[in-house]
């Protein structure tokens, strides 16, 4: 049990536990990272011991801080094994690793246990297995780092001008970490008493590499051949080196993105006023005035997506944490499983990565638990005795859509419609198709196995999942087959906040439809439509293209016209018609989110105002499609 | 206006300490991440005491109190180190080498205000 | 002693807790919303943000009237939810001594009267303190004939 510790003045710490677990989760990312390399490759590095030390070293003291006594404790069990691997006075070996592997699980779980308020569980077993770890005395050869052949000195004078240009200690380190290996780093004292900054690197470069030095300040020069070696504490080993980086908070960014927001309604009112100027300005102040507005629009759109693009994350991100979690899962369950990986470089919303974290790592599990049989199932089947599991991502217009797919049992639809059947879910029959299916699976209450495992506890299931994912605005899929697989595809819209959509009006009432969902816009005549099994549809290059009427899924009074437009929506395959009255213009508008439940409705993905501060409802031409589909009448 | 030059390699950890001396008049801080940049701050702008923690990456605390100690400039600047507990055999090496005050971390931040202040004060 | 809002539905004062009232506007259009409850007006655009506005008449189960410029909008932040509440007129402030506040009467609660938290009595007058989560969950239907005891005893 975690007591609190009386000398931490909690209440105190408290306001820096925000800091706490980000700065935990950045160390265990590297951490978990380190180990993946360890289990890998043959050699051990020590650069990389003595990382892994350094983080453990850290976890300790800000869990101190913060009064989380287990993870402190469990950290300080891991920096001392840490410390003998790193020193060299033990070797590392398979039940160390085991126990270091199992040990950065439980501080992880030790972390999330606090941070999500459940009772913190005891370290004890963990910290005995690391304890009997360390006592073993073995000797070893650290592996020692290659020493390249040529060394240079490079002395580096910091002034306030320089530091304020960016060149500073810690960026003229990462430029010479760049060129070589960083051999020393040390402070020393010039002649007049200033202070200055001796590097030795070691690179196969030549002196071109330093050209750009001489103008900041720097002097190079071959260094002498005798080199003291520091005390071992002391020693500089290469780090990663810190970038350039800002860690900024999401709050601020979505007030940035509100602020542009605003912006952009404001120039499209300017826009509209500029409109009506024209009959009275004189022809070349109104031209002006125009490039202004249409510049400023350019400009707008610039600021947008420069912000958008701090906001983006590669999703690779979260493809390597899955990639983590499936290396556990598979040891503990003795499956072999391949991880392939494609379009980490596949930019997301950290928004969105915030809210879809859970609930894609909940199909993971799922598909490495459940999914993915063992080696001897798999063996007799047939199938290659390792299972995959490939993590996909692509952006395909302004949507990014997310696969993962493994070659596992697949989904019996049997064995799911007995089980809706027997909680009185539903009443199908097994010739649901996969939509259906994944509907069953979805409702909440429904589980595909007793949960005594991990996943459960988290509070995520496939309704979450389903749900995290439609209130982003997004899609979830599924395609499955017994004895071949599953593939679970999400689709989230890419950006949040701005998106260009055509503006019409439908029984008098005003609606925006995105730009990105709509291929093709027609003029067609009443006459020309024709009724086809209870749907009214025309002729579209030559096939038939169902008409889909808002009147008929809203249920709202409709006249018809004599003739009307339609937007094509949707894939060749099973492109739609959505029938309205007139186009009113193509805008970009922020799309703002309904929260509320009692405002919210099946075919409304949002709403937005077009600057005379009035609503205006976004459809979810995907959900249309559907609700089309299930209300003939 | 004294300038409080804060070194640890964690964040979260300077932001802690700079929240403790938040309360103090006539004071401002400046960060570090390592005992490189610390003796950079040093050089570019005036630095009236430092918070320093030991254990860090490039250049371990002990030796940033040496260099301090031995310039000419910086020899009479206060240092308050902060470690964690189960180092305290560097206690009597710290303030062998020069620093003037030694904290445990978890630390009191009222105590760390009273210390800073008085130190201060004294210079 | 808490600070309510005060606001007037059909001849009937009732009141809200002021920290739960984000702010009070004259009322525009709002975008109707399909397939919507009938309380549900539509949603209006308030701060940025999206909200429904619903009509306290109809909710209560009151004939609608026209909208005029006494008409308001209480915009209620629970929290968790921030809804608009449609109401005939908005203007008063008042604290109100939580002696004052009792209970609704049996025979009310027993019919779902769940919507009122208590009643106030301030000399002659009667306030009806809502139950903000009550009124905002539509799956509690509230009884006409429960407004129409109120204000039949005045």
């Amino acid at each position: 049990m975690d007591t609190p510790n009386p000398d931490n003045h909690g209440e105190f710490f408290d306001q820096f536990l925000d800091d706490y677990y980000a700065e935990c989760d950045e160390h265990l990312v590297s951490i978990r990272r380190a180990l993946v390399t360890l289990e890998d490759a043959g050699t051990v590095d020590r650069a990389l011991l003595d990382n892994l030390f350094r983080s453990f070293h850290t976890l300790k003291g800000i869990s101190g801080m913060v009064g989380l006594a287990a993870a402190e404790q469990l950290a300080h069990h891991l920096e001392s094994y840490l410390r003998e691997l790193r020193d060299g006075t033990l070797t590392l070996n398979k039940p160390g690793f085991e126990a270091l592997v199992a040990g950065v699980s439980l501080l992880e779980g030790v972390i999330n246990a606090r941070r999500n308020d459940q009772s913190i569980p005891s370290i004890d077993e963990i910290a005995v297995r690391l304890q009997a770890v360390s006592s073993e005395q073995t000797t070893s050869e650290v592996a020692k780092n290659d020493v390249a052949p040529m060394r240079w000195l490079v002395e580096f004078t910091p002034t306030a001008e320089l530091a304020e240009r960016g060149v500073n200690v810690n960026s003229v380190r990462a430029r010479l970490q760049e060129l070589g290996q960083l051999v020393q780093a040390k402070p020393v004292v010039k002649g007049a008493g200033e202070i200055a900054f001796e590097f030795i690197v070691a690179t196969d470069a030549d002196e071109t590499a330093f050209a750009t030095f001489e103008a900041d300040g720097l002097t190079f020069k071959p260094a002498p051949v005798e080199f003291v070696p520091q005390p071992r504490d002391t020693q500089p080993v290469p780090t990663i080196a810190p970038a350039s980086v800002v860690r900024v908070d999401l709050d601020r960014l979505d007030e940035l993105m509100r602020i542009i927001g605003e912006l952009v309604i404001s120039r499209t009112r300017l826009e509209d006023q500029l409109t009506e100027l024209k009959r009275t300005t004189p022809p070349a102040t109104w031209r002006s005035l125009q490039e202004t507005s249409q510049s400023m629009g350019r400009q707008l759109r610039d600021l947008r997506e420069s912000v958008m693009r701090v906001r983006m994350v590669q999703i690779g991100e979260i493809f390597e944490r899955m990639t983590f979690v499936v290396r556990d899962l598979a040891r503990e369950s003795g499956k072999k499983i391949i991880v392939q990986l494609s379009g980490g470089e596949t930019e997301i919303d950290k928004f969105l990565v915030e809210r879809m974290m859970d609930p894609l790592m909940h199909l993971v599990r799922n598909a490495v638990s459940h999914g993915l049989e063992t080696v001897a199932e798999r063996e007799a089947q047939g199938k290659r005795s390792e299972g995959v599991l490939s993590l996909s991502a692509m952006t395909v217009g302004e949507r990014i859509v997310i696969k993962i797919a493994d070659d596992g049992r697949g989904i019996d639809r049997n064995v799911v419609v007995e089980r809706a059947r027997a909680r009185g879910i539903s009443q199908e029959n097994s010739e649901i198709d996969d939509e259906a299916l994944l509907d069953l699976i979805c409702t909440p209450g429904f589980s595909t196995r007793d949960e005594a495992d991990r996943e459960s506890g988290r509070g995520v299931g496939m309704d979450v999942v389903k749900k995290a994912t439609e209130e982003l605005g997004g899609r979830v899929s599924l395609v499955t087959k017994v004895g071949e697989g599953t593939t679970f595809t999400i689709e989230l819209p890419l950006t949040l906040a701005i998106a260009e959509a055509l503006i019409v009006s439908v029984n008098g009432q005003r609606f925006a439809v995105p730009q990105s969902a709509v291929r093709e816009v027609l003029e067609v005549e009443s006459a020309s439509t024709s009724v086809l099994e209870n749907n009214e549809i025309i002729s579209y290059r030559g096939k038939v293209l169902p008409l889909l009427r808002l009147a008929r899924v809203f249920e709202m009074n409709y006249q018809r016209e004599t003739s009307f437009h339609v937007l094509v929506l949707g894939e060749e395959t099973n492109a739609v018609g959505l029938a309205v009255d007139r186009i009113l213009g193509q805008r970009e508008i922020v799309v703002r989110a309904i929260k509320d439940p009692l405002a919210q409705s099946k075919g409304i993905a949002g709403a937005t105002e077009l600057g005379d501060q009035r609503v205006v409802l976004i459809l979810d031409t995907s959900a249309l499609r559907q609700l089309a589909i299930t209300s003939k009448h | 206006m004294n300038n409080i030059l804060v070194v640890d390699d964690s964040p979260t950890m300077r932001r802690m300490v700079i929240t403790s001396l938040g309360a103090l008049r006539s004071v401002k801080s400046t960060q570090a991440g390592s005992g490189l940049e610390a003796i950079e701050r040093l050089a570019i702008e005036p630095v009236d005491l430092m918070v320093l923690d030991l254990n860090m990456p490039d250049m371990h605390g002990m030796e940033v109190i040496d260099f301090v100690r031995k310039h000419q400039a910086y020899r009479d600047i206060p240092i308050v180190v902060l470690t964690t507990k189960g180092e305290e055999s560097s206690r009597r090496e710290a303030l062998a080498k020069g620093a003037n005050r030694y904290l445990t971390k978890p630390f009191d931040p009222r105590q760390l205000a009273d210390v800073v202040s008085s130190l201060l004060k004294a210079n | 002693m808490e600070p309510f809002i005060l606001f007037e539905l059909a001849g009937t004062t009732y009141g809200v807790r002021s920290r739960f009232v984000q702010q009070i506007e004259m009322i525009e259009d709002a975008a109707s919303v399909p397939n919507a409850h009938p309380a549900v007006e539509g949603v209006v655009l308030v701060r940025g943000q999206v909200i429904p506005a619903l009509n306290l008449r109809t909710r209560f189960g009151f004939e609608r009237i026209e909208r005029d410029l006494r008409s308001r909008l209480v915009v209620i932040n629970t929290g968790n939810r921030v809804v608009g509440l449609v109401v005939d007129t908005a203007r008063e402030f008042l604290k109100i001594p939580a002696e004052s506040i009792e209970p609704p009467p049996e025979a009310l609660t027993g019919l779902s009267g769940h919507y009122l938290e208590g009643i106030a009595t301030i000399g002659e007058r009667m306030i009806l303190i809502l139950n903000l989560d009550a009124v905002l969950d539509l799956e509690y239907e509230v009884e006409p004939q429960i407004s129409q005891m109120m204000t039949d005893g005045r």
